[in-house]
């Protein structure tokens, strides 16, 4: 490790510095609506479990962003990659800038970046790629409230509701529906090649089909029995139960149909 | 009640004032790297290059930026907007995860109970993933590729995350709101059977669109 270029303990302090950045502005954040959510008198119980229902709900996105990580360490070494993706960003947006970076150098993901002019030039693509948002939402984000505050009170409050849950399910029929019939990406994903299957199949539909049932079941027996913990935690439980079953498809049946994808 | 509408608005006032300080603090920061890695390397790109590099995803990037930065507005609240965006990972962890939050405290993303909640919740997410991050790439790293490689056994969970949790969320959003839901899940996979390879991003707008359209035309006919 010590004799590849991409890490070191300078770019590993770098990293840690970032680190700190986001975790303080988490910390002091969550200090101040802490305190807010008191003043405005939301139940102590509320707010705990918010905190470790918030908790538990994160561990499996965070440890699939571990896994992009890893993935694109082959290439990149691991500490570009971690800082990269504990800020801005997404999965699929850092790869893809990554990969528009080495083109350009005539390089591809695929294989180990060897020269550090590409590594420099990577680095430059990707942060420059991604941070236009911490630009614009300093400047605008007060004029943007503001309008869309005025917009709201002159309208029904009816609409309101029904518009603000019109957006959350807009939302989420995008992952939905790629989830029952959408075709997978990840053929031309430099990184994975064909073989990653993100396409939807039996695997996706069961998984999801599995998820919702698990919540139908879980809020029903919730508000039978009145456990507001499990309410709480219906999510998170749904989450686990559902990754469950797709691991226990990728057991119990037969390679050629649990991997079966609609239209690969 | 006046009290308490002037001691809201002082919070969300202030919440702008800290959001700026900390998000230009970030900017700073992150824009920091790549001059650091090229000053340590003596590895300076050619204006050029990094121009040709950009042209290929900014023009994407930047259009998908100001479209989250609209839509997410009114959903993630002030506080919650200045941290996950910082933080990353939006519509894949934060937004979900406020979702989730706010559904279990039966708070509305319009309310200030909301505002706080989100917050709560989208700082509490961004502390976790980082420290796992972190965790996982400092101490685990001699045996993380056993858990996260194509051929481990979690290989599958790892892979059906989305589903999982956007089907968890669904399931109460859409049993609540089931006529506005129908239409854009609808749509949306009549759409993907013509073109099946539109990611996820380009989606996410679209779904968006339809189902803001399909609430007002519900609205209108009196049917919700």
């Amino acid at each position: 490790m010590p004799s590849d270029f991409k890490e070191n303990g300078f770019f590993v302090a770098i990293g840690a510095l970032v680190v700190l950045v986001v975790i303080g502005q988490s910390l002091f954040f969550l200090v101040k609506a802490s305190k807010r959510a008191k003043e405005l008198g939301i139940e102590k119980t509320t707010i705990k479990n918010t905190i470790v229902s918030s908790a538990l709900f994160t561990i499996a996105p965070a440890l699939a962003i571990v896994a992009t990580i890893i993935a694109l360490s082959n290439a990149l070494g691991l500490v570009l990659p971690w800082i990269r993706l504990s800020v801005i960003g997404n999965i699929s947006q850092e790869t893809s800038a990554a990969s528009a970076a080495l083109e350009v150098v005539g390089g591809s993901l695929s294989g180990k970046v060897t020269d550090e002019y590409s590594f420099a030039l990577i680095t430059w693509v990707m942060t420059l790629g991604s941070s236009l948002p911490l630009i614009i939402i300093p400047i605008f984000l007060k004029k943007l409230q503001k309008g869309i505050k005025t917009a709201a009170s002159k309208t029904d409050s009816k609409l309101v509701d029904a518009l603000s849950a019109a957006a959350f399910i807009g939302l989420i029929a995008a992952f939905v529906s790629r989830a029952i019939i959408g075709q997978g990406t990840a053929g031309d994903n430099p990184l994975y090649g064909k073989s990653f299957g993100d396409g939807a199949g039996i695997m996706s539909v069961l998984t999801l089909i599995s998820a919702v049932a698990v919540m139908l079941i879980l809020e029903k027996i919730a508000a039978k029995f009145k456990l507001k913990w499990l309410e709480t935690f219906a999510m998170p439980i749904s989450m686990f139960a559902a990754m469950g079953v797709a691991i226990l498809i990728s057991v119990a049946l037969p390679e050629n149909i649990a991997y079966l994808e609609w239209r690969g | 009640m006046k009290a308490g509408s002037k001691s809201e608005k002082t919070y969300i006032e202030k919440m702008h004032t800290y959001g700026r300080i900390w998000m230009l603090l970030a900017l700073f920061v992150i824009s920091s790297v790549p001059v650091l890695f090229s000053a340590y390397l003596q590895q300076w790109p050619a204006l050029a290059d990094v121009a040709k590099g950009l042209a290929k995803v900014a023009p994407l990037f930047y259009a998908t930026a100001v479209i989250e930065v609209i839509a997410y507005t009114p959903i993630l609240g002030t506080g919650g907007m200045y941290l996950s965006f910082v933080t990353g990972n939006i519509s894949n962890l934060k937004l979900p995860c406020a979702l989730s939050a706010m559904e279990a405290a039966k708070v509305k993303s319009t309310s200030e109970e909301g505002e706080v909640i989100s917050t709560i919740s989208i700082a509490v997410s961004s502390i976790v993933t980082t420290l796992i991050i972190a965790l996982c790439v400092i101490v685990f790293k001699p045996i993380l590729p056993y858990i996260t490689s194509e051929d481990s056994v979690f290989a599958p969970a790892f892979k059906q995350v989305l589903p999982a949790l956007f089907g968890a969320l669904g399931a109460s959003y859409f049993s609540k709101h089931w006529k506005i839901s129908i239409l854009p899940v609808l749509l949306l996979c009549i759409m993907l059977i013509f073109a099946g390879t539109i990611p996820s991003g380009t989606l996410l707008p679209i779904g968006v669109v339809i189902a803001l359209v399909w609430a007002y035309v519900l609205y209108k006919k009196k049917w919700i």
